[in-house]
C-alpha cells in the first residue's frame, strides 16, 4: 500500500518530527505530522514520488503562529495524510509550486487570506479578492472574529 | 487589453478577454486569453468575481447557522454539499444517525447528482451550439426538482439535511413519484444517445479535445469526472465509504483518453449508476426515525478538527473544520474540486482554437462560485 | 390655465399614440442580457426553459451582449470585484433600459449580508438604478415572470393597456 511505504520514507526523512496515528477517524487521514518549515519541500518531493496528489492547503491563524496545514492523498483507498507545518507571524515558507503545479493557486489562496508569502511563487497576485485589495480577510485581526487562541487550547 | 509586438511582425499576440461576463453557464470566469491568430498561446483564468467570504462566515456563525452557506456554494450539488457539512459536523460532535436517515440522505444526494449531470449536459450542448437538449434535459431536472421540492420546501438550495438526520420524512408520494422518475429515465437515456451522443458534429468537437492525461491531473488535483476519464478509477464512495455507500451495488465509469467526449460519456454513466443506487436504496429502506432524538440546537462539539471528504457532482469535496468548543468553527475550509480542475486549463487551453477553448471549459464543468466560496 | 412644464428628462416632442405603440413593443419583446452571477441563474436558466417558457412573454431571447439587449437581470450576488463590470455592462446598454433586481443578494445581499462582511455590494440598487425587485433564494421561476410581467406593466402602464397579452387572471376569465 503506497500510503505504509510513504510512511516509512517520511519517518527516515525526518526521524524527529512528531507523527500522530489517527484511529478515531476524524481527521479524515490515517496520520498526520509535524515537519519543520525548511522540510516542507523535501516532504512534498517525496509523495511527488509516491504518486501522491495535493488534495489542499490551507492555514489556521493563532496568536502565537500560523500553521499550514497540508492534505496529500493517493487513488488507493483511505490514503489521506496530513502534513502539518508551523509558521511564525512574518515567516516565508517555501513554495512547493514547482514540485505541484496545483500549488500555484493554493498558495495564492492562502496568501491571500492570510497574508503568508511564499518564497519561490512566482505568481503571488490576489486570486480570490480584487486586485488591489490590501487586507487579508481570514486572519483573526480583521474585522468580525468569533474567537482568537494560541494554538495548545486547540490542540494542546 | 494590451497589443505587444514580438520581434516578428508575422507572430503578433494579441490578448482577448473572455468574461467575466459569459453567457451565464458556469458563472463569473474571466479568462485572459493570449492569441495567435485563433491559436490560444497563455491562458490564465481569473477569478474571484463570486467572491462572498463564506469561510470567514462560518467563523462568525453557530454550525447550524452555516446551514444555508453549505448549498449556496456549489448551488448545482446543493443537497450533496448539505449532506457532507452534516457528515462533518456529527463527525466532529459525535451525533448517531438513524439507519432510515442515511438511505433517505443517499437518495436525495444521490437525486441532486442526476440533476447536476442534467444541468450540465443542457449547458454544454448550449455552449457547442445546440439548443434542444437544453429543453430536454430541464424538462428531466424539473421531475428531480419536484421530488425534492415536495419534501424539503426548496428546488435548488436546500437545508433539507440536518444534524442528526433530514428535516422531513419521505412519504409514499415521494416513493412513487422517484420510482416514476427512474422509470422515466430508463427510456430517456436512448432519447438522448441519439440525440446527442451519435451527433457526428458533438463527436467532431469533443474527440480529442481538450486531453487531459493521468499525470498532469495527478499535478493539478484534478478530481471527479475529469479525472476518472483519464483511466482512474477514483471515486470518494468506493475509496472512503460513507453514510451506507458500502451496501449499494454500482460501477465507477472510466474513460480512456481525457478528452472532452470521455468527460461527456462519464457523466453520462454516472448518471445511469445513480439511478441504480436510489433503486437499491428505495427497495432496502427501512422503517425508523428520520432524526436522531435529542440533538442540542446550540452544538459545541470537543476541541478538535474534522476532516469529511464527499463525492460531489464535480469531484472529492471536503470540509475542514476546526474547533474549540465554541458554539462555531474556529476555522471552517472547504476543499472544491472545480478549484483544481479550472486550474488545470492552465496547461490544457496552449495550443487549442478558440472554439475548442469554450468546449473544454464546458466539459470541464466547473462553477466558480464554489472555487470562489 | 396652468402652463405646461416639460418634465427634466422628457422628450421634447411627444407623440402620445405612438408612444404607447412603442412601449406595447418594448414590453412584449424585452430582450434579457444573460447576467447570471450564481444561484439564481439556474432559475433564471429554468425560466427560460420548456417548463417555464419565457418565450412566451417575448422574453426569452437571451442576449450575452449588453447591446443589444433591453433589461438586465442581475441575479445572484454582487461581489466587490464584480462591481465595476456591473456598472460598464449597464453603462454599455443602449436606452430605454430597465433593471431587474432577482433574488435576495440582488436586493440587499441576501444571506451573506452582516455587519463587517468585506467581500460583497449589499445590493444592486447601489450600482445601478433598479426598477423591479423579485424576493426570494432563489425566487421560484413563476417569481421571475411575475417580475417580468409587473415590468410589462410598468412600460405599458398597467395591464388594461397592454393588448398584446393574450391571457386574463383566472378570476377575470371565470367573471
Amino acid at each position: 500500500m503506497k500510503v505504509k511505504d510513504i510512511e516509512g520514507v517520511m519517518r527516515s526523512k525526518f526521524p524527529d518530527a512528531p507523527l500522530h496515528m489517527d484511529e478515531s477517524g476524524l481527521t479524515g487521514a490515517l496520520w498526520s505530522m509535524a515537519v519543520p518549515i525548511s522540510g516542507i519541500r523535501d516532504a512534498a518531493g517525496a509523495f511527488d514520488a509516491a504518486g501522491f496528489f495535493l488534495e489542499s492547503i490551507t492555514a489556521l491563524d493563532f496568536e502565537d503562529t500560523f500553521e499550514l496545514v497540508y492534505h496529500f492523498n493517493c487513488y488507493e483507498p483511505m490514503s489521506r495524510v496530513v502534513v502539518r507545518v508551523l509558521c511564525g507571524h512574518g515567516q516565508v515558507p517555501p513554495s512547493i509550486c514547482d514540485i505541484y503545479r496545483g500549488a500555484v493557486w493554493l498558495e495564492r489562496e492562502v496568501h491571500d487570506f492570510f497574508g503568508i508569502e511564499f518564497s519561490g511563487n512566482p505568481d503571488m497576485r490576489p486570486l480570490l479578492l480584487p486586485e488591489d485589495a490590501d487586507y487579508h480577510p481570514l486572519r483573526k485581526t480583521f474585522g468580525k472574529v468569533g474567537a482568537y487562541h494560541k494554538r495548545e487550547v486547540i490542540y494542546g | 487589453m494590451a497589443e505587444q509586438d514580438t520581434t516578428r511582425a508575422s507572430q503578433r499576440v494579441y490578448t482577448l478577454n473572455l468574461g467575466p461576463q459569459h453567457p451565464s453557464t458556469h458563472g463569473v470566469l474571466r479568462v485572459l486569453l493570449d492569441l495567435d491568430g485563433e491559436y490560444i498561446v497563455k491562458a490564465d483564468p481569473v477569478i474571484g468575481y463570486g467572491h462572498r467570504g463564506h469561510e470567514k462566515m462560518g467563523e462568525n456563525r453557530q454550525y447550524r447557522q452555516f446551514l444555508p452557506n453549505t448549498s449556496r456554494m456549489d448551488y448545482l450539488s446543493g443537497m450533496l454539499f448539505n449532506h457532507g457539512f452534516v457528515l462533518a459536523v456529527e463527525k466532529l460532535a459525535g451525533i448517531q444517525v438513524p439507519e432510515r436517515a442515511k438511505y433517505i440522505r443517499v437518495i436525495a444526494s444521490e437525486l441532486n447528482r442526476i440533476s447536476s449531470h442534467l444541468l450540465w449536459f443542457g449547458t454544454y450542448l448550449l455552449d457547442l451550439g445546440g439548443f434542444t437538449p437544453f429543453l430536454y434535459a430541464f424538462d428531466d431536472r424539473e421531475q428531480i426538482l419536484d421530488i425534492l421540492d415536495s419534501v424539503s420546501g426548496s428546488r435548488l438550495t436546500y437545508s433539507y439535511c440536518r444534524f442528526g438526520g433530514v428535516s422531513r420524512d419521505i412519504d409514499s408520494k415521494f416513493i412513487d413519484m422517484t420510482r416514476a422518475f427512474l422509470k422515466r429515465m430508463e427510456k430517456r437515456w436512448a432519447d438522448y444517445d441519439g440525440l446527442v451522443t451519435k451527433n457526428i458534429i458533438f463527436i467532431r468537437r469533443t474527440r480529442d479535445v481538450g486531453v487531459i492525461d493521468a499525470e498532469l491531473a495527478r499535478r493539478y488535483g484534478v478530481t471527479g469526472p475529469n479525472l476518472r476519464a483519464c483511466g482512474v478509477a477514483f471515486d470518494v464512495r468506493r475509496s472512503e465509504p460513507y453514510e451506507v455507500y458500502d451496501r449499494f451495488e454500482f460501477e465507477v465509469p472510466t474513460g480512456s483518453r481525457g478528452d472532452a467526449l470521455d468527460r461527456y460519456s462519464v457523466r453520462f454513466m454516472e448518471m445511469r449508476q445513480s439511478c441504480r443506487i436510489i433503486a437499491q436504496a428505495l427497495d432496502h429502506l427501512p422503517q425508523g426515525d428520520f432524526m436522531a432524538g435529542k440533538v442540542p440546537q446550540k452544538l459545541a462539539p470537543p476541541r478538535g478538527e474534522v476532516y469529511s471528504a464527499f463525492e460531489s457532482a464535480r469531484g472529492l469535496s471536503a470540509y475542514y473544520l476546526v474547533s474549540d468548543g465554541g458554539p462555531g468553527p474556529y476555522r471552517c475550509h472547504i476543499r472544491v474540486p472545480s478549484f483544481g480542475n479550472l486550474n488545470v486549463l492552465n496547461d490544457v487551453l496552449p495550443g487549442t482554437l478558440v472554439a475548442d477553448a469554450i468546449s473544454i471549459l464546458g466539459s470541464i464543468d466547473v462553477v466558480i462560485p464554489e472555487i470562489d466560496r | 390655465m396652468a402652463k405646461k412644464v416639460r418634465e427634466q428628462g422628457a422628450p421634447l416632442v411627444q407623440f402620445a399614440l405612438l408612444d404607447r405603440v412603442l412601449n406595447l413593443a418594448r414590453a412584449n419583446s424585452l430582450w434579457p442580457m444573460t447576467f447570471g452571477l450564481a444561484c439564481c441563474a439556474i432559475e433564471m436558466m429554468a425560466a427560460g426553459a420548456s417548463r417555464f417558457d419565457l418565450d412566451r412573454f417575448g422574453a426569452g431571447v437571451f442576449r450575452p451582449s449588453p447591446r443589444q439587449s433591453d433589461v438586465m437581470i442581475v441575479a445572484g450576488t454582487i461581489a466587490r470585484k464584480m462591481a465595476p463590470a456591473i456598472k460598464m455592462l449597464w453603462d454599455q446598454m443602449p436606452s430605454p433600459k430597465w433593471c431587474i433586481a432577482m433574488g435576495n443578494c440582488a436586493i440587499s445581499g441576501g444571506p451573506f449580508e452582516y455587519d463587517e462582511q468585506y467581500a460583497i455590494v449589499p445590493g444592486a440598487h447601489l450600482i445601478v438604478p433598479v426598477d423591479i425587485v423579485i424576493p426570494g433564494c432563489p425566487p421560484r421561476p413563476e417569481a421571475l415572470i411575475q417580475g417580468i410581467l409587473a415590468l410589462e406593466d410598468k412600460i405599458t402602464g398597467g395591464e388594461r393597456k397592454n393588448v398584446l397579452r393574450r391571457f386574463k387572471r383566472i378570476s377575470e376569465a371565470l367573471n
